[in-house]
């Protein structure tokens, strides 16, 4: 192989490079105007009153538009409960209430601030115990007369839904165990932070609606535009635009029904919306707040042989795809380690606060924080070595997970663990971190690799370059314009800069399930990799016509095509396509993939709704960190990664990926902090207080790919993007606690928390 | 209230009538159309409309217009236009210090105005130059190493 494998420059990377690339919000049609919302100030009210009479007669205003005149319907990925406007209660602070266009965004704005929104205040829920409580004022009185998308599944009162496993025995093993060491672990909200903030153009035109928006997954933005506004699907087309950064935040629609819904009341005249950075922050489909109980159960000999793990997740105001989640808690209730016989119990609750979305290691990243936390905590109880109490219940080859899905290839978390101790010797490292103030943790996961179906068309073109059209899109990470570029590439032999993807259209292209999960170099490359297949086959038949040979000695590689043993004596690939092109007709092919989900029992819980890991994953990560004692900062000094990869289709890619996820996975652990008041706002409205990580932050990650080719993916390769992030907050969390010597169970942990730990300690010891 | 500012961006004259809340990121993005220079947060925070002034980078975003007055703008579409920048444009591009890019213009008019004062600084020093800068993306090391190919002016391994 030449291409797959070898270090390439993104094809996108010039015009981003220059300045000259246009991201969704630099997009400005000709007439152009410009929109904002009115969006609730409360978290909780009821609308008493709304009189947009003086905007409407603001210089400027073309469009001012709410729930009395948009259709009277709610929408949602997994549960139709979300209105386009507030009707006539608010549930989150930042709902929108109203639309407003007008020629200028000045206009837009002061016609705003001319609107009468009278709101009675209800008090808001925002305690996630409370919220579960029976207490507690439930947020949707009308919640049993919402329709699932796919299915019903439980859910009720403040219940968004939930996940329920309680197999045999798990009674009996902790009546059994020698002691119970138990755990309760709190975690704030992470929001996505992208550097783009969210932005659309809709135009109505013609019956249809046109949208561009730089976005994660077009076709859910279309299917969620139909929901709201009515309408069939294909009565809306959605043009993909570069993203600047999305991280699971723009995978469903946000601004881009209002958008559409404002067009149609202006005329038909493009309308934009950009979101300020604070409305983005605070209206954001934020990873979900969390508090996680767990429990495990020891025999004499200290050995695991029981677990229970109860999670309430923050759903805030309306579902997202959420509910969906839920049940990943089954999948990490014991990380990679045999505990025993296992229960769980996973709610997500309705707060009055803003919906919680997915972000990159969805539940994953709190999950594994608690299940690793626990794990130190029960060796440093036992008085064993961390590293060496992990391996002994470590998963095995043939490991039958609690849903009955089997991991044939368990084995490979041995691997990673060896590849972590060539690079970092856990002794070396445990005396290298001996002294005060320094702290070391290794952790391990397994992980899913998004198996929804995508599909791809590729062409050759009469230059010989090649197509490909497909609705993929690339956030980012390089999986279009690295991973699907240098697979087609390498399957028709030339070199990537000669691989033209087209922008997602969801008119021109068949549908795919966006950028989450790791899916697109895999599925959408596999989907492209088929499609390649059928443009050999069809360039080999043409070419077996015209060199005179049989189409089975035909090769094809740096772009000619010729018979076996003489390369000198072939044609260009754009000879072929020429001639292929008016004797047969152009040469393309398609290709559609997906991967089914791995076999499971459907038994062994209700709200089962994510059943099983399609394309597991392995990680084994170490952290080492030094605390400063008098101002509690953290400083990470040392992070190393060993990732099963599948195959590295790209150098640059991979490891921009594991990079990019091991510093948001710091960042959630040390700085990121949107706390939810008391009054159910968030505490954190702009970058100058949510912290990110900066470059004097991270270290550079050492990096191990460990490669088992999957024999359905492209060349071999499994997920990649996602991983990386899933263990940040737990060894970072339990380095410091080696650090420091005191036990800290929220995130992040900020040098306030690190102060008051330290404290604590020294108050306890005079005491 | 406006107010007229006679000011170079890119090596070329620009006079313009602006209005007295004005910052120079509006000018340039709105005005001028260049739309190479980023509008991330508007707070001052992430280095996304980072553009030099009189060679020295500022974030545009919090700028005052009418202050610019006199002075010389560099954007991200002028940056080309000199050696380091172009070595800099490169180096991210073949190092993977780019991934979604919304960043990217930003980073890259930090970098060359370090690198045009100090051209060899220690890994720590860029660092500390990045501090104005936010990217959500590729976790800076790529970044590094695209500076370290600058400084070396050799390719990397
Ligand atoms: S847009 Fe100026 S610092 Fe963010
Ligand atoms: S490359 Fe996306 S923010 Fe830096």
């Amino acid at each position: 192989m030449t291409i797959v494998g070898e270090r390439f420059r993104r094809t996108d990377g010039e015009p981003k490079a220059r300045g000259e690339a246009i991201f969704g919000v630099d997009y400005l049609p000709q007439g152009t105007i410009h929109a904002v919302l009115l969006r609730s100030p409360v978290p909780s009210g009821r609308i008493v009153g709304l009189d947009v009479s003086a905007a409407k007669a603001m210089p400027g205003v073309r469009a001012v538009i709410s729930a009395a005149d948009v259709p009277d319907t709610r929408a949602g990925w997994v549960l139709r409960e979300q209105p386009l406007f507030a009707r006539d209660r608010v549930r989150y602070e930042g709902e929108p209430v109203a639309g407003i266009a007008a020629d200028t965004l000045e206009q837009a704005r002061e016609a705003r601030d001319t609107i009468r929104l009278e709101i009675e205040e209800t008090p808001a829920v925002v305690d996630l115990d409370y919220a579960l409580s029976e207490d507690s004022p439930v947020l949707h009185p009308e919640w049993e007369s919402y329709v699932p998308t796919l299915g019903e599944y439980p859910r009720g009162r403040n219940v968004a839904a939930e996940c329920i496993s309680d197999p045999e025995g798990v009674e009996e093993a902790f009546e059994a165990a020698e002691r119970i060491i138990e755990d309760e672990y709190r975690v704030q909200r992470q929001y996505q932070a992208y550097i783009e903030p969210k932005g659309a153009v809709a135009i109505y035109q013609g019956g249809r609606y046109e949208v561009h928006t730089a976005h994660q997954f077009p076709f859910n933005v279309r299917d969620r535009i139909a929901q709201y506004l009515d309408i069939r699907p294909s009565q809306v087309r959605v043009i993909g635009h570069t993203i600047g950064g999305g991280f699971g935040a723009k995978l469903d629609a946000s601004i881009e029904p209002h958008a559409c819904a404002l067009s149609r009341a202006a005329g038909g005249l493009p309308v934009k919306i950009v979101n300020t950075r604070t409305e983005d922050m605070i209206t954001c489909p934020s990873r979900e707040d969390a508090i996680t109980r767990i429990r495990t159960g020891l025999d004499k000999d200290g050995n695991m042989i029981a677990r229970e793990l109860v999670v309430i997740a923050g759903n805030g105001a309306y579902s997202g795809e959420m509910p969906w989640l839920a049940s990943i808690a089954l999948h990490c209730a014991r990380g990679v380690y045999r505990a025993g016989p296992t229960r769980v119990k996973s709610f997500l609750v309705y707060t009055n606060t803003a919906p919680t979305g997915a972000f990159r290691g969805v539940n994953g990243v709190y999950l594994y924080h608690a299940v690793e936390r626990h794990m130190d905590h029960i060796a440093s109880v036992l008085g064993r070595d961390r590293r060496e109490y992990r391996l002994q219940h470590l998963f095995e080859p043939g490991e039958v997970l609690l849903n009955d899905q089997v991991l044939d290839d368990a084995g490979i978390l041995g691997e990673a663990f060896d590849a972590v101790e060539e690079a970092a010797p856990w002794e070396e490292r445990l005396a290298a971190t001996a002294g005060p103030m320094k702290g070391v943790a290794i952790g391990a996961a397994w992980w899913v690799t998004n198996p929804m179906p995508g599909t791809a068309t590729v062409k050759l073109n009469e230059d010989g370059t090649i197509g490909v059209i497909t609705a993929a899109t690339d956030n980012g990470s390089g999986a279009v314009n690295l991973g699907i570029t240098q697979i087609v590439a390498e399957k028709l032999g030339v070199q990537p800069e000669d691989v033209y993807v087209t922008m997602p259209d969801t008119d021109a292209a068949g549908f795919d399930a966006g950028s989450q999960g790791s899916r697109t170099t895999r599925i959408v490359g596999k989907a492209a990799s088929i499609a390649s297949d059928e443009v050999i086959g069809k360039i080999k038949q043409t070419a077996s016509e015209l060199l005179e040979a049989a189409p089975s000695d035909i090769v094809i590689a740096d772009g000619k095509v010729f018979v076996a043993g003489s390369p000198d004596s072939g044609l260009t690939l754009g000879d072929v396509a020429m001639a292929a092109t008016w004797s047969v007709g152009p040469i393309q092919g398609t290709g559609s993939f997906l991967t089914p989900f791995p076999d499971f029992n459907p038994g062994c819980a209700t709200g089962l709704m994510f059943p099983s890991f399609p394309t597991p994953t392995y990680h084994v990560h170490l952290a080492e960190v030094e605390v400063d004692p008098v101002t509690g900062a953290v400083k990470v000094t040392r992070y190393v990664v060993a990732q099963e990869v599948g195959k590295v289709i790209s150098p640059n890619g991979v490891y921009g990926q594991v990079s990019g996820g091991v510093t948001q996975g710091i960042g959630y652990a040390l700085y990121e902090s949107l706390r939810i008041g008391e009054d159910g706002r968030y505490q954190e409205r702009n970058l100058e207080n949510y912290r990110l990580p900066l470059a004097v932050d991270i270290p550079r990650v050492e990096f191990s790919p460990l490669e088992h080719p999957d024999p359905d993916g492209p060349f071999g390769a499994k997920g990649v993007g996602e991983n990386s992030v899933l263990l940040g907050a737990a060894v970072i969390a339990n380095a410091v606690v080696d650090a420091i010597g005191v036990p800290i169970d929220r995130l992040p942990i900020t040098p306030e928390v690190v102060l008051k730990a330290i404290a604590a300690k020294h108050s306890a010891a005079v005491a | 209230m406006s107010s007229g500012i006679s000011f170079a961006v890119n090596g070329r004259g620009v006079t313009a009538q602006i209005d007295g809340a004005a910052t120079l990121l509006d000018v340039i993005r709105n005005d001028l159309g260049l739309t190479g220079t980023k509008e991330g947060c508007t707070e001052g925070e992430c280095g996304a409309c980072t553009v030099l002034i009189d060679g020295k980078p500022v974030h545009s975003c919090i700028y005052p217009a009418v202050s610019v007055d006199g002075h010389s703008v560099v954007t991200i579409e002028g940056i080309s236009d000199g050696e380091t920048g172009r070595a800099v444009q490169e180096a991210f591009w073949d190092a993977g210090g780019i991934q979604c890019g919304f960043c990217t213009p930003g980073f890259i008019v930090t970098v060359a105005a370090l690198l045009e004062n100090n051209p060899a600084p220690s890994e720590d020093e860029v660092r500390i130059a990045l501090a104005g800068n936010i990217c959500r993306c590729t976790g800076y090391s790529q970044i590094l190493d695209a500076v370290e190919v600058v400084v070396s002016g050799k390719e990397r391994a």
